[in-house]
């Protein structure tokens, strides 16, 4: 029996072409998605590990905090240790081209721990000595010789000014890889220079003052000392020295660990993937379970002789099963391989830019055999029914035409209550799913659904069917005659129409699950970062008019308003004490403000996340009165109240406020701070919003930092939602492939299997182009109605998804793409055109008396 | 009495209406009629492919109508042998392979030398390793009845055998089946309606309207043709 499945293959392998494609694909999806997960580890930890490839052993203090001179001095004294280098770091402020930038100094390591790369120059040797990245180097025009001048990054102003100092560079360095490090311009100084800045400025978490807090040891053993002896003794003697919370680690153990604190996020997108990578799975269970009922149709005659010939139903079952497995295992062995393919090039590309050098591709054996088992499985699960049905096929078939499977017989009416049944339990926990935002219930619930209908189906698309066939009355007998076809056999209609279902449900399930979420996303990101960019002003507001002009006049900005503090929030206590309020008009608001629901109401201050008053007192020149207190879903606004509200606030004489203790000591004396809000373009680059808020701050006559908002964080947000949007891009294409193809099969061998009946109609004297145009309609009803259906299932799963998804982080409004679904709808209707019309040609070719020949 | 109906109340159909016949071991027997008369329910009922409403078909001792589906498989496979009118082989399989097909079912191999015996006296030797679609019609044959003989069954079956073949190569294929009948002692029951290949058997069973109208021993063309006739009037 084996020889016969083997023979099936190897001779029939285009009948199995459709089968394999689409396992190959979901296959691919799935171990390339792994391979993601993997890679990106990889990667991080080849660049984390940078930092650490000349230590063996890695002491790390507790968390933030800093390690002691006693402590190192301990360590390091330890007579297994060979070498050693105590880590340190300051921040230092550099002038960027007209903008401060943080820069981080790192102390320089003994020549033989050092982990840099110098491509020119020499280490830093004198106190004013440094060596800089050549990234760097480059942007700012430094070279082997020049001077740098920076700024104490955070240290107290000595005169009303930043301390300073200036280094000779002696040297370049490649730039690290380190994520840590890789985002700030990395400076190498002596260890001294760095204690003495470190020391200067506050926040940087160090214990010990006076430059001996240490961010970390990094130590090199002895030829032949055991590591994990070296663990324990080194933890002893940190313990004796006051630091015996310190963590000793081997280098790969802190790299993997730091990797693993790294990529929490990572994994995230990961099970995302695989939940893509699922349903693709799913979409390919039921085309290859399609088309194998259909090839088992076709082979009735072929089975029938084998029993005749003394096959049992077990042969007969196991060799369809064995055939599954054996396409199913060569189609996952090649869908690994595409999806390694896939990284390897992928990876490649990345490597090309310098920021994503150390990107790293991983193959782990989980993708591997997840792959292999996937593929497999899938194929060999979605051939039990065909295989079943296969045994059901009668000896007597072999001598007599076989008569199709209809609702009134027995497997018919237990797949009709199976999928009922599934319906039932399938749409309450779905929607019960949806209504309380429980993904994985409404996941399984959804795809049981859905299976149902498909069980269901030969149900209600033969009358959907049947009804669309009206409409093609007008196009005379062969539309007569295709609107009968189409019903003729309901099996066969509900097979072909079947597999059109699950691509245009799942196509249409993606555009709305995606319109929705990016939606809601919208709407989310509006409620929380409801300004683009604030500038703090102080000091005179004479030129503040000018400035705003200046502004709104930048590249990129949309509107711009200036807003003046009403006055200071009263609630001792609370962190809300002393909080300016500022007043906005209901068109400013209008203008600048991203939320829509955000438009001051009369009597009401409203407030961000982190203070929550019932009732606000709020004093202004004009004297205290209370309003109602309302606490907006974000934190990145300033109190805020409508500017008609706020009138009696502004309206007496000029004073002090009342509680001048806790204000604003920085502002003069009785001005209220003042802020200019900003709504810039949607799109806008980092850099461009980067530029715009020192230019702002420039209008102003303000330091950079007095610019805040969500600008830059809105762009984060929105490259987040299109790399979704391109991984759901990418699925969705996946899926339609695998549903075409499971489209073109199912009505090509349809129509092949039709081919006596169509020659009958041809000898009774049908045209040839009667007959094409009879089965083009056939297949434009039923590709129609699919699509029409699809759509109206792929819109409910796609809302019911989403709200199940996301209901937790953001209101979920349905949104139907519209012109999307006519696109797919198209899209369905001309692919079931072009799938009959290559079978309609070789139909009509046929000569009448070839084709009743037959059999 | 073997009965078979087709149908219900009003549309039945009496395909097989109280038959009652024997068939000798070593004989090359033929079942006449004309279409509708049963011959191919009998046939079918005999093999073990469909089963009699009433009545008991005893097969050397095996009494078939009381076998459950495991049992007819094991007895196709073991006892009888089939010759079909048309799709008699595996399309996908060579000569060979679809001649070995029932043993290799079973998990047995041929006995080379028979298998050397049949394949020869068939003339198939060099068209062992060709597909069915390379084969002519006659070959086709040949090969199924090779399959047929190769397990040595209890009886070979034929269902119109030479009906999808020209007059040579059906008499090739009809003069085969008779020699095995002869020499190797095979029983042989064909279903067909045409007289010629009728004439080929040792002895024609005929049949009209589900009913057993009458026998011939040793037939030729002509009697066959003028027994039909007295049916027919």
């Amino acid at each position: 029996m084996l020889r016969v499945s083997l023979s099936q293959l190897s001779t029939q392998f285009r009948r199995f072409i459709a089968i394999g494609l689409a396992v190959l694909l979901a296959v691919a999806f799935l171990s390339s998605t792994l391979m993601v997960g993997a890679s990106t580890q990889a990667s991080l930890g080849a660049s984390v590990g940078e930092a650490y490839r000349k230590a063996q052993l890695v002491v790390t203090p507790k968390d933030g905090g800093g390690l002691s001179q006693a402590a190192v001095d301990a360590a390091a004294s330890a007579p297994a240790v060979a070498g050693s280098y105590a880590e340190r770091y300051a921040a230092v402020t550099i002038d960027d081209g007209g903008s401060e930038q943080i820069a981080r100094v790192r102390n320089l390591a003994p020549a033989a721990m050092e982990p840099s790369v110098l491509l020119s120059g020499r280490y830093p040797a004198a106190a004013d000595e440094a060596a800089v990245d050549s990234t760097t180097a480059g942007r700012l025009g430094l070279s082997t010789g020049s001077e740098l001048t920076v700024g104490t990054a955070g240290a107290p102003t000595v005169a009303g000014k930043p301390r300073t100092l200036t280094f000779r560079i002696t040297g370049l360095l490649q730039p690290s890889n380190d994520p840590f490090a890789a985002p700030f311009p990395q400076l190498l100084a002596a260890d001294g220079t760095v204690a003495s800045l470190a020391s200067g400025s506050a926040g940087q978490g160090s214990e010990g003052h006076g430059g001996t807090g240490f961010t970390g040891l990094q130590l090199q053993l002895k030829d032949g000392q055991d590591q994990a002896a070296a663990v324990g003794y080194l933890g002893q003697r940190l313990k004796a020295a006051g630091a015996g919370d310190a963590l000793v680690q081997t280098s790969g153990e802190k790299v993997t660990a730091a990797v693993a604190q790294m990529s929490g996020g990572q994994d995230q997108l990961t099970i995302i993937l695989l939940a893509f990578a699922g349903v693709a799975i799913v979409v390919s269970t039921l085309v290859v379970a399609n088309t194998f009922s259909v090839l088992v149709a076709q082979r009735t005659r072929e089975l029938a002789l084998l029993r005749c010939l003394g096959a049992g139903k077990a042969q007969i079952r196991s060799s369809v099963l064995f055939e599954a497995a054996v396409l199913g295992l060569v189609s996952s062995v090649l869908g690994v391989l595409a999806g390694a393919g896939l990284m390897a090039a992928l990876i490649a590309w990345a490597r090309t830019t310098p920021e994503q050098s150390f990107a790293t591709l991983a193959v782990p054996p989980s993708a591997i055999i997840a792959g292999l088992l996937a593929g497999t499985l899938l194929t060999v699960v979605a051939a039990l029914l065909p295989a079943k049905a296969a045994t059901a096929v009668a000896p007597l078939a072999a001598l007599r035409p076989s008569d199709d499977a209809s609702l009134r017989n027995k497997r018919g009416r237990v797949r009709l209550w199976l999928g009922l049944a599934a319906l039932a339990a399938g749409v309450p926990l779905l929607v019960l799913g949806a209504m309380f935002n429980m993904l994985l219930l409404a996941m399984p619930a959804g795809a049981l659904s859905f299976v149902g209908v498909l069980l269901c189906a030969s149900l209600f698309i033969p009358p959907a069917v049947a009804a669309a066939g009206k409409l093609a009355s007008p196009a005379g007998v062969p539309g007569r005659l295709a609107a009968v076809n189409a019903v003729r056999n309901p099996a066969r209609t509900s097979a072909t129409a079947a597999a059109l279902l699950i691509g245009v449900t799942l196509v249409t399930l993606m555009m709305t699950g995606a319109a929705t979420s990016r939606q809601a996303f919208n709407a989310m990101l509006a409620e929380n970062y409801p300004v683009d960019l604030a500038v703090r002003v102080d000091g005179a507001d004479g030129a503040d008019t000018a400035a705003l002009r200046k502004i709104e006049a930048l590249d990129g900005v949309q509107a711009a308003v200036l807003l003046k503090a009403a006055g200071t929030i009263t609630a001792p206590g609370t962190a809300a004490d002393g909080s300016p309020v500022f007043a906005i008009s209901p068109g400013d608001a209008a203008a600048v403000l991203r939320d829509p629901a955000l438009r001051p109401q009369a009597d009401t201050v409203y407030l961000p996340e982190r203070l929550v008053l019932g009732k606000v007192t709020v004093t202004g020149a004009g004297g205290t009165h209370s309003f109602a207190g309302r606490t907006l879903r974000t934190g990145s606004i300033e109190p805020l109240m409508d500017s008609t509200t706020a009138a009696p606030l502004l309206g007496g004489p000029a004073g002090t406020p009342g509680t001048a203790g806790s204000a604003q000591s920085a502002s003069p004396a009785g001005a209220l701070p003042r802020a200019a809000w900003l709504k810039l373009d949607d799109g806008l680059s980092a850099e461009r919003i980067q530029a715009i808020q020192r230019e702002a701050a420039a209008a102003f006559g303000v330091p950079v930092h007095n610019v805040s908002g969500a600008a830059v964080e809105r762009v984060v947000f929105n490259s987040i939602i299109d790399v979704l949007l391109l991984v759901v891009t990418a699925l969705l294409g996946i899926a339609v492939v695998i549903a075409l193809i499971g489209v073109a099969n199912t009505l090509s061998l349809s129509v092949l299997e039709r081919t006596r009946e169509n020659s009958l109609l041809r000898a009774l004297g049908l045209t040839r182009g009667q007959l094409r145009g009879m089965l083009a309609i056939e297949a434009v009803l039923v590709a129609g109605v699919a699509a029409v259906l699809g759509s109206a299932l792929g819109i409910a799963y796609g809302w019911l998804g989403a709200k199940a998804a996301l209901g937790p982080v953001a209101d979920v409004v349905p949104v139907v793409p519209w012109l999307q679904l006519l696109g797919v709808f198209a899209v369905a209707v001309v692919a079931g055109l072009l799938a009959s019309v290559v079978p309609a040609r070789r139909a009509a070719r046929l000569s009448p008396v070839q084709g009743l020949a037959t059999t | 009495m073997l009965s078979k109906h087709y149908g219900k109340a009003d549309a039945q159909v009496k395909a097989l209406d109280g038959v009652s016949v024997a068939f000798e071991a070593g004989r090359f027997t033929a079942i006449m009629g004309p279409s509708g008369s049963g011959k191919s329910t009998l046939m079918h009922c005999l093999a073990g492919l469909d089963t009699p409403d009433a009545g008991r078909i005893v097969l050397g001792g095996t009494e078939i109508s009381a076998l459950n589906d495991r049992q007819l498989t094991a007895l196709r496979r073991e006892r009888i042998g089939f010759v079909f009118q048309a799709f008699n082989l595996v399309p996908t399989l060579s000569a060979e392979q679809n001649i070995t097909l029932p043993l290799a079912l079973a998990g047995s191999t041929a006995d080379p030398a028979w298998f050397d015996y049949i394949v020869g006296t068939l003339g198939l030797k060099d068209r062992l390793t060709h597909r069915p679609h390379e084969l002519s019609g006659g070959q086709q044959q040949r090969v199924a009845v090779a399959r047929a003989l190769l397990t040595r069954p209890d009886v070979v079956f034929g269902d119109e055998p030479t009906g999808n073949l020209d007059s040579k190569a059906g008499g090739e294929v009809l003069a085969m089946l008779r020699r095995s009948s002869q020499e190797l002692g095979q029983t042989i029951i064909m279903v067909t309606h045409d007289p010629v290949a009728a004439s080929y058997a040792d002895r024609v069973v005929l049949m009209s309207d589900g009913h057993l109208v009458g026998e011939l021993e040793n037939p030729t063309a002509d009697s066959v043709l003028a027994a039909l006739g007295k049916l027919g009037a």
